[in-house]
């Protein structure tokens, strides 16, 4: 079967560009193995227009049954390969490729989102579950009144240390820099929380434990000091990493981190193929600016199938 | 057979999970750690690991949404 858009991605970016596909009479489906993408593990979310208060869950929940009761598919699919027909015509399509299936598509939008960082320290693995998580939301219930630490400074972190500190008994927040780089809003409630404490200029250098974690070591990047914490749980919410891998096999333009280069219709360095969301280079990743590039995206593929028409 | 889900109702693969469950038309009882430290503590002795969703097949713990151990613990093709 050949569409006119095939969206790989579910979450905010490819669930909005669905939806705006379904406007331009696109034929469409979308691909997304986690439905929902990281927007689903925020806990609170308070800034999305039109809902006061919504759980990640509830909103992704809510973009794909509007999708879906606009008749479009969402596979659960795994996209393998992408590649683009060689024939010596103006606008090639695409071939977007599953373990099962092949489809055939005349535009696509990748919406891949990112994955989470690791530390990369020796134990970070092997405790995984066992005082180790990345994510807040799932695990929190299971460190009532323990000891805790959150790694990172960005938005994700400080709310993770606000949900943490609801169960925990104390919650510290370990940042590299000097200054938390989340909003403004959630910094002040961060430090009026009284079981939270912030440790600035501070890398985490050890995880330690025998079956699960125990303590980690501090180590004070202005003083060289190190500290040891005894606590039971660690939370690593340093940031992401673009899921860019299918837009390789495009040969994508992307910066050194791998995040896809876009204009500001969402065009890519490939004819055809769109980007938006997470996985391209932009300043704020939010859901709202994911929906508002896939919105974006879903136009300027209508615009191109309609060039020369 | 004998199904426990250990889950909390905040987190996204729980639900994942719980629903793929329902979609297989398989009942299970579910259990919100959140709710019950003592079950929680429960399910980190029986998995050896403090993340959900847990599902327990009568003797069988299954850690997180695996989906192929769960279809052969179900006998699921």
């Amino acid at each position: 079967m050949q569409y006119d858009l095939i969206i790989i991605g579910a979450g905010p970016a490819g669930l909005a560009s669905a939806i705006y596909a379904t406007r331009y009479k696109l034929k469409t489906i979308v691909f997304g193995k986690e439905l929902g993408g990281q927007a689903v593990h925020a806990y609170k979310i308070e800034n999305y227009p039109g809902f006061k208060l919504i759980s990640g869950q509830e909103l992704m929940k809510k973009m794909q049954e509007q999708v879906k009761s606009l008749g479009i598919k969402i596979s659960e699919e795994k996209v393998i390969d992408i590649t683009k027909i060689k024939e010596k015509k103006e606008k090639n399509n695409f071939i977007v490729s599953t373990h099962n299936k092949k489809y055939e598509a005349k535009t696509i939008i990748l919406a891949l989102g990112t994955e989470r960082k690791k530390l990369n320290l020796p134990n970070e693995d092997k405790f995984l579950g066992k005082g180790v998580s990345y994510c807040a939301t799932c695990d929190t219930p299971f460190f009532k009144n323990k000891i805790v630490a959150v790694v990172g400074g960005s938005n994700a972190a400080v709310m993770s240390a606000l949900l943490l500190a609801e169960y925990a008994k104390k919650v510290y927040v370990i940042y590299r820099g000097k200054e938390l780089g989340a909003e403004p809003l959630r910094i002040e409630q961060l430090k009026k929380n009284k079981k939270i404490k912030i440790i600035y200029n501070t890398e985490i250098k050890a995880i330690q434990g025998k079956n699960f974690v125990e303590s980690i070591m501090l180590n004070n990047k202005k003083s060289k000091e190190n500290k040891k914490i005894v606590l039971q749980g660690v939370f690593i919410e340093i940031g992401f990493i673009p899921l860019s891998y299918l837009a390789k096999k495009l040969s994508i333009k992307t910066n050194k981190e791998g995040f896809i280069l876009t204009n500001q219709l969402m065009e890519t360095s490939i004819k055809g193929a769109f980007a938006a969301g997470d996985c391209i280079v932009k300043p704020l990743r939010q859901i709202i600016t994911a929906a508002s590039d896939g919105a974006i995206a879903s136009y300027s593929a209508y615009s191109y199938l309609k060039e020369g028409e | 057979m004998k199904i426990k889900v250990y889950s909390t109702s905040t987190c996204p693969w729980c639900d994942k999970l719980k629903h793929w469950l329902k979609e297989h038309k398989i009942e299970f009882e579910d259990i919100d750690v959140s709710q019950n430290m003592e079950v929680a503590q429960e399910m980190v002795k029986k998995s050896g690991q403090m993340g959900v969703p847990v599902t327990e097949i009568n003797d069988e713990i299954i850690v997180g949404f695996d989906i192929n151990k769960l279809k052969k613990a179900l006998k699921i093709k």
